[in-house]
């Protein structure tokens, strides 16, 4: 700790310790068992369960699919609410909540970046998180994989964009950890409704369905399946995501505090 | 090593590492920091005194880029405390009132964590060491006491190897012991030519490590200097009190130079002077054949001047009365 700093000849790009504030970041994730319960035993479960349940005959009131084949795209949105509703508010929040942030931009790192860790490090897990649910519905179920890759890679980015910009914007207004949690858990049942978690889309009246298509999640769910199923998401659901995604955005990059 | 590092001090001896210039910060309605003006040399530990709301902890932060000022100019090393701000954090080390980590992080990450941002850290393992934390490096922040996370914060705010390290209630909360050992720490630090800023409001911290301080009041600086010349400075007053073992002639007494005062309470009497007031009053006794009984000296200390000092600046204030000069923090 010899403090008079010699002139420094490490040439590094910056951000230096970037990877390192994504790593850390991880980790913490990984200690949190509520989460990793909620975010993936509980999903993959529910998702044996339907496709145990659900036998294998189509059926009309699903629109002439295999109950599996309805609810894979509705887990997958409930991993991505999960992560973007709990894990990404609770770990913003408190970490404004407890000076972190604060603490971070004493730093050459800055607090900006460890916004940006969390964002990238929820939108990576929920990424894979989504293809584990494709991959356990095609393999145990023998659901078949997204046939239009491109369209649902597309459908899948968009529908993170604007949950993740969701979830940074409850950390913005809400003025604590636990407000944070109460609001994440309040949006979580509309919007897991309109996703088709308990009446599928198919299953719903034509008025429901309608309002349905413009919610996040209930705009997400027919554009996955689409692409599941071969064809091109709607151009109106990947309009209204993308929608949801620049104005939630601009709204918590606007909004969001960096100390208490 | 030391004579390499004397040398040095002595090259940068009158070197300005921080110059602040006529500092203002508001928020809002409220004044925090009114006409802060203050330079600091490389390799001083200087210290920011005040009593609650002064502005302390808006000067330090302000200096350290967290604060932008509302008036007047800081340059920190050379360089502009918002423009170069990214190189300043490479720079200066901050430690923050009150700021916590995530309650899951474990010490030594912690440290990897953070040195992982500087371009030349300080060894990790070494810092824990130094800071008595090498039991704990598998232990989580919550886990920790009160004591060991101030230390974690300290080695936090040291291991980019900063040339500036800016403590803010470096101490508070801490036991006596550990209190300390944080003194010794910091000199420690100091001797190594880091320039120190330390946030106070314990006397004894103050009188104990800082090279000069500033004692702040209403957001306004009231006096710097040195510690033993503010304690024997502005109000730098001795007393001497004894009960005489006959008459004294309290006339003469008050004639006598360094006296300023006589007072007496029942066969009691107490001298206040400056100087050599023991001799001059212990003299003029023998003189009158009074023998002095239970004799009590007291200097006055910092924390006298400090009362004197922030009690003077009020009288000040009170005659241009202004209520809104209270400070949030």
């Amino acid at each position: 700790m010899t403090a008079v700093a010699a002139p420094s000849v490490s040439t590094r790009a910056r951000p230096r310790g970037f990877r390192r504030l994504l790593i850390t970041e991880l980790k913490l994730f990984a200690r949190e068992p509520m989460l990793l319960f909620w975010g993936l035993v509980f999903p993959v479960g529910l998702l044996v369960v339907l496709g145990v349940a659900g036998g294998d005959k189509a059926q009309k009131s699903l629109g002439g699919v295999k109950l599996i084949v309805a609810y894979t795209p509705v887990v997958m949105m409930f991993v991505v609410t999960i992560l973007a509703l709990s894990a990404l508010p609770a770990a913003l929040a408190s970490y404004r909540d407890k000076g972190y942030l604060r603490r971070l931009s004493t730093t050459p790192i800055g607090a900006a970046r460890l916004l940006a860790a969390q964002v990238i490090l929820n939108f990576g897990l929920a990424a894979a998180a989504v293809i584990l649910v494709a991959l356990v519905s095609h393999l145990a179920f023998s659901v078949a994989l997204p046939q239009q890759l491109g369209g649902f890679v597309l459908a899948i980015a968009l529908t993170l964009a604007a949950m993740l910009s969701l979830g940074t914007l409850v950390a913005a207004v809400a003025p604590t950890q636990r407000i944070a949690a109460a609001i994440g858990s309040l949006l979580f049942f509309p919007l897991m409704f309109f996703a088709g978690l308990w009446v599928p889309q198919a299953s719903m009246g034509t008025t429901l369905r309608d309002i349905s298509h413009y919610t996040p999640l209930g705009a997400a769910v027919p554009a996955v399946q689409n692409a599941i199923a071969g064809h091109w998401p709607g151009t109106v659901h990947l309009l209204v995501l993308a929608a949801y995604a620049v104005v939630l955005c601009a709204a918590a990059g606007r909004l969001f505090r960096w100390e208490r | 090593m030391t004579s390499t590092l004397e040398t040095r001090r002595a090259q940068t001896a009158t070197e300005v590492v921080v110059s602040v210039d006529h500092l203002r910060v508001r928020y809002g309605d409220t004044l925090a920091v009114d006409d802060v003006s203050l330079s600091i040399n490389r390799g001083e530990i200087f210290g920011i005194l005040g009593p609650n709301g002064a502005g302390k902890t808006t000067t330090v932060e302000a200096i350290g880029g967290l604060r932008r000022p509302d008036g007047g100019a800081i340059s920190v090393l050379g360089l502009d405390a918002l423009r170069n701000r990214q190189e300043l954090r490479q720079r200066v080390g901050i430690q923050l009132q009150a700021s916590e980590l995530p309650d899951k992080l474990r010490v030594g990450e912690a440290l990897e964590l953070f040195a992982s941002f500087y371009r030349d850290p300080a060894d990790p393992d070494r810092l824990l060491k130094l800071l008595g934390l090498e039991a704990k490096r598998e232990d989580r922040f919550a886990n920790l006491s009160g004591g060991q996370r101030q230390r974690l914060s300290i080695a936090l705010a040291l291991i980019g190897r900063p040339e500036l390290a800016i403590l803010d209630e470096l101490t508070t909360g801490l036991d006596p012991q550990s209190r300390r050992e944080t003194w010794k720490l910091i000199e420690g630090i100091r001797d190594e030519g880091v320039t120190v800023i330390l946030v106070t409001h314990f006397m004894e911290e103050a009188e104990r490590l800082c090279d000069r301080l500033a004692l702040l009041h209403h957001g306004r600086v009231i006096a710097i200097d040195t510690p033993a010349a503010m304690a024997a400075g502005a109000a730098g007053r001795q007393r001497v009190s004894f009960r005489p073992s006959g008459v004294v002639d309290v006339a003469r007494m008050r004639e006598l130079p360094d006296v300023r005062d006589v007072v007496r309470h029942g066969d009691r009497f107490t001298v206040e002077g400056t100087g050599d007031l023991v001799a001059a009053v212990m003299e003029s006794l023998v003189r009158d054949g009074v023998v002095p009984l239970q004799t009590r000296i007291e200097q006055s200390t910092l924390d006298d001047a400090f009362v004197a000092l922030t009690a003077d600046a009020d009288a000040v204030v009170s005659e241009h009365a202004d209520p809104t000069r209270e400070e949030s923090r």
